[in-house]
């Protein structure tokens, strides 16, 4: 059963006068507990995917449905709550708020959920655990090197046990070693905690943890995403 | 929708530089505010709690001319004056010149009744409290000439700390004495104040040491009363008294202007120009100039803030819940600053009372004015914050996180 599925889905957007059509008529389906890199040029849709499935965008055309919600028939509000308990996002710059502990980061999207103040904490710790950043808790963003802010950004989307996890080149601004490490988590969110996972990437390595690889061109998917397997198999033996 | 309130505290924190700058605006503004407001209310109050069954004669060409001292038998026979008692200003020093205190010569004998509604007599001689004081005060100055009373400010300053049997020596500037040494009272009682118009640092004489004194040629000055104060009987209208004692010397030798207590003392207020409407301008034009700061301060806050609201949307927190952590940073903000100019204002009343001495000797910050400030800082906190918080509501989740802010 898919837990995304975008049917005919058109997104245009206005620049200096002119219409541009980044997705056009998309169709996707995404099963649960699927792990899919989006890989294409630049410009090619990729992140408005990833925007339009996390409901921080909305189509022009067509009709995007996750996690059971139509989500392209929602208000803002609607959005931002849905948003709250079924989506993570992990960014290529990371984001994290600078004022804010790696802690606190991961405590921000764990005050909108309906826990106790000792449970937020409790959770929020075992999410840095999970990356292996509990010595480092007590850190601003500006004393982690980049792969531990990565991980905290990581930490911070799966704090609130979101279903689905949409990463936007999470490998973007790492080195290698760090971009391996990132991968190897994001495919171990997949594997142990069963999250589904949309991660958009330029980096045929980065792909290459991924159940299946999706390609775009021009707003248009060019395959259905089928792994070879010689990947597939390295995947699994990971 | 919950809000990060803990980002609103952190971010004031972490750029201390730029919210202590507007804080300390803020104290400025609020605190200057709140001086400027108290000392038109205290004007003002000095007005409004005058009795409205008395009132003054002067001199109608200027109040630092004398009426002639037999005026005030001529003024009893008045229909309508129940009492009178003459007011003479002394114009003494205590040891030196910046002890300038405000003294006046009035008739023993009378002014305590007239004036029970003013001053409330809390210890005569030999240490006398209670309802036993007030008479053993007036037996007091019966009895001793140099009799003075003081008002309980002058016991609790320091600088003076005076007490009951003190022999207290003023200089006198418009009365020095021949042989230049000093006037010397002798305390015999304390007084409370029971009006705004009526302050507790005034020392009160016999008038009679004084006319005697210059009678005997032993001191210099003008002969003659500053002012009566004249008390209308129950069931007479002032101004009919008024006009009588007016008509009664409209032949000299000294002509009077007589007026109700709180028109002389409103008279006093106007003697300083239009100062209430100087003084709200100027105090209004520091809170306006203030906002502009704060809201400057606010807007530079949010923009830079820009991108942090589009990780929130992403991570889920409502367009409302944005609104409200900035315009609550802005309330925390002013409220710190405002909160801050209004205690500071509170707490340094006492300081400024006794710095202006006998030229506002009621000065006081009263519970309104503290209320209106608390109000402005609501408002200027609700001005700075509004505008960004429309903003970061509005703000499309991935516009929001393109920005480079």
């Amino acid at each position: 059963m898919a837990i995304i599925e975008m049917r005919g889905v058109t997104k245009r957007y206005e620049r200096g006068g002119q219409t541009l059509t980044v997705l056009d008529r998309l169709d996707l389906d995404v099963p649960q507990g699927d792990f899919v890199a989006l890989m294409g040029p630049s410009g090619s849709g990729k992140s408005t995917i990833l925007n339009l499935v996390g409901g921080l965008d909305s189509s022009d055309e067509g009709r995007i449905t996750v996690a059971g919600n139509e989500v392209s028939s929602m208000s803002r509000g609607q959005l931002a709550e849905w948003r709250s308990r079924h989506i993570g996002f992990v960014f290529q710059a990371f984001n994290l708020v600078p004022v804010l502990t790696a802690l606190e980061n991961v405590l921000l999207p764990l005050q909108l959920q309906p826990l106790s103040r000792a449970e937020r904490r409790k959770q929020a710790e075992f999410a840095l655990s999970i990356v292996g950043l509990t010595d480092r808790m007590h850190h601003r963003p500006k004393q982690l090197s980049g792969g531990q802010e990565q991980r905290v950004a990581i930490a911070r989307a799966i704090a609130s046990d979101p279903d689905i996890i949409l990463a936007d080149e999470p490998t973007g601004d790492l080195d290698r070693d760090s971009a391996n490490a990132i991968m190897d988590l994001l495919r171990r969110l997949n594997v142990e905690l069963k999250k589904t996972l949309v991660v958009v990437t330029h980096d045929e390595m980065a792909a290459q943890r991924a159940q299946r690889t999706l390609h775009l061109d021009k707003g248009r998917l060019l395959d259905r995403g089928t792994a070879p397997p010689a990947t597939a198999a390295a995947a699994a033996a990971r | 929708m919950k809000t990060p309130w803990v980002l609103a505290r952190r971010h004031l924190r972490t750029h201390w530089a730029r919210t202590g700058l507007t804080v300390a605006a803020l104290v400025v503004a609020l605190y200057l505010f709140c001086f400027l407001v108290s000392l038109v209310t205290t004007l003002h109050d000095s007005v409004k709690s005058a009795a409205t069954n008395r009132v003054i004669v002067q001199s109608a060409v200027s109040l630092f001319v004398a009426l002639p001292i037999d005026y005030q038998a001529k003024i009893e026979q008045v229909p309508g004056v129940a009492a009178t008692t003459k007011f003479q200003w002394f114009g003494g020093y205590y040891q030196e010149q910046a002890n300038f205190l405000a003294e006046f010569g009035v008739d023993h004998d009378k002014f305590f009744d007239m004036y029970d509604q003013e001053v409330e007599i809390t210890e005569g001689p030999g240490g006398v409290t209670g309802p036993g004081a007030r008479q053993a005060v007036i037996d007091a100055m019966a009895a001793d000439r140099r009799a003075c009373v003081i008002g309980e400010g002058l016991v609790r300053d320091p600088d003076f700390g005076f007490a009951i049997g003190q022999t207290v020596p003023l200089m006198g500037t418009i009365f020095p004495k021949s042989d230049g040494s000093a006037w010397e009272f002798n305390v015999v009682g304390v007084y409370k104040p029971l009006k705004g118009n009526m302050d507790d640092r005034t020392i009160w004489f016999r008038y009679d040491y004084l006319w005697e004194t210059l009678q005997a040629g032993a001191a210099g000055g003008p002969r003659g009363v500053g002012v009566y104060s004249v008390n209308i009987a129950p069931g007479h209208d002032p101004a009919t008294v008024i006009a009588d004692i007016d008509a009664l010397f409209a032949g000299g030798p000294q002509r009077t202007m007589t007026t109700t207590e709180a028109a002389f003392q409103a008279a006093f207020v106007s003697m300083m120009g239009n100062l209430p409407f100087f003084v709200g301008t100027i105090g209004g034009a520091v809170v306006f100039a203030v906002m502009f700061s704060v809201v400057n301060t606010m807007l530079m806050s949010a923009r830079q803030r820009t991108h942090e609201i589009g990780i929130l949307k992403a991570l889920g927190y409502s367009d409302g819940a944005l609104s409200r952590l900035l315009l609550g940073e802005s309330m925390m903000l002013t409220l710190l600053g405002g909160g801050l100019g209004l205690l500071l204002a509170f707490v340094t009343a006492d300081g400024l009372r006794k710095g202006f001495g006998s030229y506002l000797p009621t000065y006081t910050v009263q519970p309104g004015t503290l209320l209106i400030g608390l109000g402005i800082t609501l408002g200027i906190g609700v001005i700075a914050g509004l505008a960004p918080a429309i903003v970061a509501g509005r703000l499309l989740p991935t516009a929001a996180l393109r920005s480079e802010g």
